[in-house]
Order: C-alpha cells, then structure tokens, then sequence
C-alpha cells in the first residue's frame, strides 16, 4: 500500500513497509478502540437531570477489569511489534548478504561523495569515479557501503530504500543494499547538520547492468583523462 | 464561514505584505544576503575564517555573479576534496538565478573587511612570486575584469593560501566548463613550494 505513495527500491524496502503497517494497524486499532470508547462513555453518562454524578476509584473488580484487560492485550501487541521489528532489523542491520560492489560515502557540510568502483571492481584504486551528489548503481546486485562524516552528524537517507543511517564523525559505518528497481531517486539528508541541511541533496541512479557498463566506461574514461 | 473569510483575507493581506515589505532590487538583495550568506560570511560580508568563510565584501559584482553561477551548476565546489566549495554550492542553490545579479551588486557595494592584523606567511618573502600574478591580476592587485581576473587584494591571506592550493592540487580549477578556473590553475602550479605560496598570500593581502 505504501508502495502505491512512494516505490520499494531495495530487496527490504518491503519488510520496512510491512513493520510500518504492522505498526499502523495495531496502533490504529487501540486508537480508534480507546476515541470510540470516550465517545461512547461521553454519551452514556451524560448528565441528565435528577442523576447525581458519583466519585469513581476504579478499585472495583468491574470496573479495574477496563483497565486490566486492554493492559494486557496491549503488552501482547507490543510484543508482536517488537518481534517483527527485531526481524527487520536483524534482516536489515546485521545480516549483511554476500555483496558484488562496495562503495564509498563521505558525507559533510553540506555534500555528498560518493566513491565507486572503477573498471578493475575494486575501491579504493587509482581508477575510482569519485562524483559529488550523484550515486550509480546497478539493479539486483549488492552493494556493500562504508559510511563516513567529515564534520557533524549527517544522515544518508534513501526514502524509496526505505533506508537510514546516521553518519558519524570518526566513525566509517558500514551496511548493504540491494537495488530492486531502475530508475532516478533523490537521496537526503535526514539529521539537521546546520543551515545548509535543506539543499543537501544528491541522486540515486540505479542502471540496468548494460546502462551501467555504458555509464561506468564514460565515467572512467574521464577519470583517466584529469 | 463568514466567520472563518475575514481570517482567510487577513492571512493573505499579512502573507503578502510580508512578500512586499523586502521589496525589490538593493532592499531586496539585502534581504536576500542576511537571510543566505550573512550566516557564513557575516552581515557586512566580512567573513568568518572559523567557518573557512571568506571576506567578499567589496569583490566585484560580475566576480560575485561568476561565482554564484559556478556553484550553482557544479562547475566549482564539485571536487570530493573541496571542503568549502561543497559547502557553497548547496547555498548558491537557496537562491534563485534571477536574483544572483541584484545579490552581486549588494556584495560589491559593501565596504571590504579591514586589513587583517595577522597573517601566517613573510610578505616579504612572498612579494617575489607575485611578478606572475601582477600580469593579469595587476600590480596593485586590483584585477584587469578584461582578463577575467578578480582583486586579490582585498582578501584574506589564509583564503588566498586555501584557494592557490586547490588550484595546485586540482580542486579547484580542474572542472572542464571552468575556463577562468583552467586559466588560473596552472600559473598557481609555477609556485615552487608551498612554503612559497604561504609566504605569496600573505604578500597579495597586504596590497
């Protein structure tokens, strides 16, 4: 459904989505259950005339039973939320699957540098394209990332990756991707890193393997050519 | 909804007599300076060396514009190791490119920082190197605009020093749509030392 506002462009976008309407729905349902029950009480115990209002402790077994068993049923939810939070997190945090490329992000005031692979699919090498807010990969193969800030705190966000992660000073963070989709996406920033913050932006390219080729054999012929 | 219509219309005649109040041209292009570049480079435009945010007080307007325009479409600040330019190039992005004449004119129409007190190189030293730099930029270093050269005489010496080592290093300069940038680039590789170019800018921001 989320997919329907913004599109899935990595292989765990979809579980990212599933959490959130996971959350949506059962945090959706107590909502609407505990509005429904207040409109339901402000109408059965509206005042009325000769009807005294009487002082409620709710140390009634019928009535602490109101508090009780939605306690309960809540804590049960919560646990579900957890667990299938914990999943995606482990899915997207710590099982990181064998990868094909790696990249290179150096986040700052305010800018993006990206570092890819040359022709010889290594990083870090003379040939590497290095490009300032522009990202190129390939479609269904998988990237793994190193993270870095020159300055402050940043966030290299991918809002269709459904992708976050908070890019620390001396500290290189590394994760995965797996691109689903083609096409051009926007990447932001998602940590307030001074007056810039708004404008820095950059773009997510994800080619077919034959675009990709097309792209990575200009690009390299550039770098050779400085 | 009649209660709710003088609301509406109040919004709107505040909304725009907020657009109105900053007017056009010079009281426009103020506006536009506190509100973008004041932030960095001060609100009399005589920069923030804590910041790496130059003096531009003073600098000619179509410098400023040339500038302003190479930010904005990734011809200068586009290298990784441009520290600074890549700082600049997302605020040149906040405004727009009609207003970028009216913002150079208001910069050039400010009064350049005062002399620096100190500086890290030997101005005397440095004079030496400068004979190169006199034939476009002139002896004075006031800029020949005919040759594309800006004053250099105006500005602070550690930003004099940070832009000839990007020239050198290919930081800056390097981008091929840079045409004026490619004309600096290898004269500021005929320093010898970068000793030497310390010891220049020191001796091109006493001019």
């Amino acid at each position: 459904m989320i997919d329907w506002l913004i599109p899935q462009t990595s292989s765990f976008a979809s579980e990212i989505d599933n959490v959130f309407m996971l959350i949506t729905v059962v945090v959706g349902f107590w909502y609407f259950c505990t509005v429904g029950m207040f409109l339901w009480m402000l109408v059965k115990f509206r005042a009325r005339d000769g009807v005294r209002a009487s002082y409620v402790t709710g140390k009634e077994k019928d009535l602490k039973r109101w508090i009780t068993i939605p306690h309960a049923l809540i804590i049960l939810c919560d646990v579900v939320l957890v667990v299938g939070a914990v999943r995606v997190w482990y899915i997207v945090k710590q099982d990181i699957p064998e990868y094909q490329h790696e990249i290179g992000v150096m986040s700052q005031q305010w800018a993006w540098t990206f570092t890819h692979e040359g022709p010889d699919g290594k990083l870090n090498t003379a040939d590497d394209i290095i490009l300032v807010d522009e990202l190129h990969i390939q479609v269904d193969e998988t990237y793994l990332w190193h993270l870095e800030s020159r300055d402050v705190l940043h966030s290299f966000s991918i809002p269709t990756m459904r992708f976050k992660q908070d890019a620390i000073p001396g500290r290189v963070i590394n994760g995965w991707f797996k691109p689903i989709k083609t096409g051009e996406y926007d990447i932001q920033c998602a940590e307030m890193c001074g007056i810039g913050h708004g404008p820095m932006g950059a773009r997510l390219y994800i080619h077919t393997p034959e675009e990709y080729a097309r792209w990575q054999k200009a690009a390299a012929a550039r770098v050779a050519g400085r | 909804m009649r209660a709710i219509l003088p609301a509406l219309v109040s919004v709107l005649v505040v909304t725009t007599g907020c657009g109105a109040a900053a007017g056009d041209g010079p009281e426009r292009a103020s506006v536009v300076f506190a509100d973008n570049c004041g932030k960095c480079h001060g609100v009399d435009g005589h920069g923030k060396k804590e910041i790496a945010a130059p003096g531009i007080a003073g600098l000619p307007d179509w410098y400023v514009e040339a500038q302003l325009v190479k930010f904005r479409d990734g011809i200068r600040g586009a290298h990784g190791s441009d520290i600074e330019g890549l700082r600049m190039r997302p605020m040149s992005r906040t405004v727009s490119r009609s207003e970028f004449p009216a913002l150079a004119q208001y910069v050039a129409s400010l009064p350049p920082a005062p002399e620096e007190s100190e500086r890290m190189g030997k101005a005397d030293a440095g004079k030496s190197y400068y004979a190169a730099c006199a034939a476009c930029h002139g002896p004075e270093g006031k800029g020949n605009k005919a040759m594309n050269a800006p004053p250099i005489g105006m500005l602070q010496s550690w930003y004099v020093e940070t832009q000839l080592k990007k020239f050198r290093g290919g930081v800056r300069g390097a981008h091929p749509d840079d045409k004026t940038g490619q004309q600096m680039a290898p004269m500021a590789k005929t320093i010898p030392s970068d000793e030497a170019v310390t010891d220049l800018s020191a001796y091109v921001s006493s001019l």
